[in-house]
């Protein structure tokens, strides 16, 4: 790794021999890298601490385009069609552009097949949620062209929780055989690339199609607790309201040109991102019973386009490109949640690596970025009396008149018509020197992140999670300052790495609770902050015996504010220490075809008591995971099981970053999953 | 430059990070001490000398619905809210909400609703809150909810419902 930033890669036999219910699950088993869990088959990537608009995943270089914002949306990505998982922790604005502040997931799945056809079959199931699925991929070449074909199934029930009822604003929902009702959900992915491979130039054109329904925790979505008529237990496999289902279609095109010392390089794409939420029809406040069940609805479009040169002159390395990105979103339902926009932004960046010598590279950059954005205005569809204003202050001990006067009504304005364009220069300096077994890296660098629509525009009732939320149109740019340092040695049996982290955000945008209210909510309105955050990963691995193999690795996180109104506090989703060792034992065979592992693997998670309002603290746990594979030769052809045990104790615990730990929902209790893969 | 050389700079670049990350720490750790200067609890609803209006009670439309309930903070209050919604479908809030006779299912055709937030004095941990609310005339009898909200100066938010049932 001659790079002066931190970079861990995941290749396939990772992802297969760690599979778990989503992407973002298995990969989270890399140090810094964290899965917020949506659902039992969703969640949204975690970079040492930072989700959301603030880690960028690519795939094959272009900027995935889902609804990262959301709260209960997770990533739109078919885990068995990636061939390998690169995960940059820390910023990397400066080739990735806006939103890569807290880091970039870049998933590969264009790796040139070398065989004339080979094909895979996979079989998987979970006995926690009852999955099951089927992946199938097929790969070859015939001289200059080659193809890859992928198609992946999946159908889940309601995930099993080791509670039988759930506390939630005070009131208590009993559960069913422990199972959190109506979580059950289904997946349907297609992906087909066409590539040619010539001396001087390679393209290849990519079609994907991800499409998925799951169903949301049944008593506690949407504006209150409530019962229902539905009849949620009579099976655990559907899914009834409230659901929501999603279909991501990705048509792309990569291009490069070499020449002996360099290289061109375009990606291309179109994006077509389509989410709704159904949930029953209710009445809030001054909003009447809606006519049908289409609670929120988004379609996004996004065309990306990026260019990027390579040259080597003596002892420089020079990369410049340059990327553009548009992007329409449309909003529809009865729930207001996100304005309908626009967006255009473009970059372009230079950077240089210096090899002074075989051991020691410099590494610097810069980019500047234009982004704008137009926001439309929304109003409600139902109209809300305007009342006398209620600004008698009451003193201890006078009764208040609670009378109201009634008067005319109007349509409310949700989010004003708004224009908005953002500049940004960011840059990025770092050293790679190699010293005998060691490695040392140091790299520090600026990032930027441009306000969203929500954070912008948004001005009314969030009906996922009983609050008003306000934007803020004067918000400017988010910029973060990081110092890397990367410390690597391999000693022989030993191999340790020690990545610490400096940060600081001079306006982190943040959503803020109020004492206020508004329309009967609590009022939370959007805000910048200056944040610290600090911390580091460091892992060790220990060939003891050539066959056995310890693995130790942990991280740490402290982040606070340093000024506003929660000056002290700390970020909402902040992940808690953890650490995990690993006990790996080797089948004692030279031949990879027969190759076989054991592990056992105790996790420890820390507490986490550094909160901000609404959170809740969220005591440490432990975990005991276990997984056993081995792969058969079946003439030509290859078996390979692999089996996986997880929190094998059945223990209770909460994780402080799911999006059901709010409502007080555990995580999955024991779990068991299989894989059996037939490669020919 | 000497392998030597860089091989110190270095060692010294990466102790002042972790210098400056250790100091700006410990700095910030005496003047916000997470647990003594950082309000982590919510406020309270707590009963006053006579608690109203309580589960299970009946009211006639035209009727004042005196709210008396005591409000509690370990730092500052906020405000608070009240919000009058029916249960004509049986959605239920609470344990102790729920457990009240209801009247059989049915549409609204004119229910009432009612959402209004006061403020509380500011400087007060605890507050008696009397808001007197009178129910319109022209409203559907039925099974109502009556939600209190109040809030902290940190942003903390605590709840409370409470079912009532407005007759004729």
């Amino acid at each position: 790794m001659k790079s002066a930033l931190n970079v861990v890669r995941a290749n396939q036999k990772f992802i297969e021999e760690n599979f778990s219910g989503s992407l973002m699950q298995t990969l989270s088993r890399l140090p810094g890298v964290q899965a917020m869990n949506v659902g039992s088959g969703e969640s949204k990537p975690v970079i040492r601490g930072l989700g959301f608009n603030r880690v960028l995943v690519a795939e094959n270089g272009i900027k995935h385009e889902g609804q990262q914002w959301g709260d209960d949306h997770g990533l739109e990505i078919d885990q068995y069609a990636i061939d390998q998982a690169e995960v940059i922790k820390g910023p990397a604005s400066l080739t990735y552009g806006s939103d890569a502040i807290g880091g970039v997931i870049n998933l590969k799945s264009n790796t040139m097949p070398l065989k004339k056809f080979a094909g895979q079959v996979n079989l998987f199931g979970r006995t926690n949620n009852e999955s099951i699925g089927s992946s199938v991929r097929l790969t070859g070449r015939n001289g200059k062209f080659w193809y890859k074909a992928n198609a992946t199934w999946m159908d889940y029930a309601d995930y099993k929780v080791p509670a039988d009822s759930i506390e939630y604003y005070s009131y208590w929902i009993k559960l069913k055989d422990q199972r959190l009702r109506n979580t059950a959900g289904r997946e349907m992915d297609g992906n087909l690339m066409l590539g040619y491979a010539g001396d001087r130039w390679n393209t290849s054109f990519r079609i994907a199609d991800v499409n998925a329904k799951a169903g949301f925790f049944a008593n506690a979505h949407g504006l209150e607790v409530r019962l229902s008529d539905i009849d949620y237990d009579s099976s655990r496999r559907d899914i009834d309201l409230p659901y929501h289902t999603v279909n991501h279609f990705w048509v792309s095109n990569h291009t490069d040109w070499n020449w002996a010392d360099g290289m061109l390089e375009g990606n291309f794409a179109y994006q077509n991102n389509r989410q709704r939420e159904l949930a029953e029809p209710v009445s809030h406040g001054y909003m009447p019973i809606p006519t049908n069940a289409l609670e929120r609805s988004f379609t996004k479009q996004t065309f990306s386009a990026n260019v990027k040169a390579m040259q080597q002159m003596g002892k420089h390395d020079l990369q410049a490109g340059g990327n553009v990105e548009y992007q329409r979103n449309r909003q529809g339902g009865w729930g207001f949640i996100l304005p309908d926009f626009e967006q255009l932004t473009f970059g372009v960046f230079a950077m240089d690596k210096w090899n002074l010598s075989d051991k020691l590279s410099l590494t610097a950059g810069a980019r500047f970025d234009r982004g704008s954005m137009r926001i439309h205005s929304y109003h409600d569809w139902y109209k809300t009396p305007l009342k006398a204003s209620t600004s008698d202050s009451p003193m201890d001990g006078t009764v208040l008149q609670g009378t109201l006067q009634q008067g005319d009504s109007t349509y409310m304005e949700r989010s004003a018509n708004l224009r908005r364009s953002y500049n940004s220069f960011t840059w990025s300096v770092g050293v790679n020197r190699m010293l005998g077994d060691w490695v040392l890296k140091l790299n520090v660098g600026k990032s930027f992140r441009m306000p969203i629509a929500k954070e912008l525009g948004m001005d009314g009732v969030n009906y996922n999670i009983f609050r008003y939320e306000k934007g803020n149109t004067s918000l400017k740019p988010e910029e973060s300052y990081q110092v890397d340092a990367g410390i690597v040695c391999e000693k022989g049996v030993l191999s340790m790495q020690l990545t610490p982290y400096l940060n600081y955000f001079p306006n982190y945008i943040y959503l803020n609770p109020t004492p206020q209210y508004k329309e009967g909510l609590q009022l939370y309105y959007y805000t910048q902050a200056k944040v610290l955050r600090w911390g580091f990963e460091a892992s060790v691995s220990w060939k003891i015996l050539p066959y056995l193999k310890l693995d130790a690795d942990g991280e740490y996180l402290y982040a606070r504010q340093l000024s506003g109104e929660k000056k002290g506090y700390g970020l909402p989703f902040s992940t808690p220490w953890s650490a995990r060792a690993e006990l790996r034992y080797l089948l004692p065979t030279q031949n990879p075809a027969k190759s076989g592992f054991v592990a056992l693997e105790w996790q420890v998670v820390g507490t986490q008591d550094i909160i901000v309002p609404p959170e809740e603290k969220t005591k440490g746990h432990q975990l005991l995971n276990a997984s056993i594979g081995k792969k058969f030769k079946l003439g030509e052809n290859q078996l390979e099981i692999t089996l996986r045990g997880e929190n094998l104790l059945g223990k209770r615990y909460y994780d402080h970053t799911s999006y059901y730990r709010l409502m007080g929902v555990p995580e999955p209790g024991r779990n068991f999953s299989a894989m059996v893969s037939w490669n020919f | 430059m000497k392998r030597s050389t860089i091989y110190l700079l270095y060692i010294f670049f990466a102790a002042a990070v972790m210098g400056i990350a250790g100091s700006l720490t410990s700095c910030s750790s005496d003047d916000t001490d997470d647990t003594t200067v950082n309000d982590l609890e919510k406020p309270e609803i707590v009963d006053g000398d006579l608690p109203n209006p309580i589960d299970c009670q009946q009211y006639h439309r035209g009727d004042v619905i005196a709210f008396r309930y005591t409000f509690t903070d370990n730092a500052e209050l906020g405000n608070f809210n009240i919000e009058i919604h029916n249960n004509f479908d049986h959605h239920t809030h609470s344990t102790s909400a729920g457990d009240c006779t209801l009247d059989p299912k049915k549409n609204p055709v004119s229910p009432w609703v009612y959402n209004q937030d006061y403020p509380i004095p500011s400087g007060l941990k605890s507050y008696d809150a009397k808001v007197d609310i009178t129910c319109p005339k022209d409203i559907d009898p039925g099974d109502y909810h009556f939600m209190v909200r109040v809030t902290d100066k940190s942003g903390w938010q605590q709840l409370k419902a409470v079912s009532i049932k407005i007759l004729e």
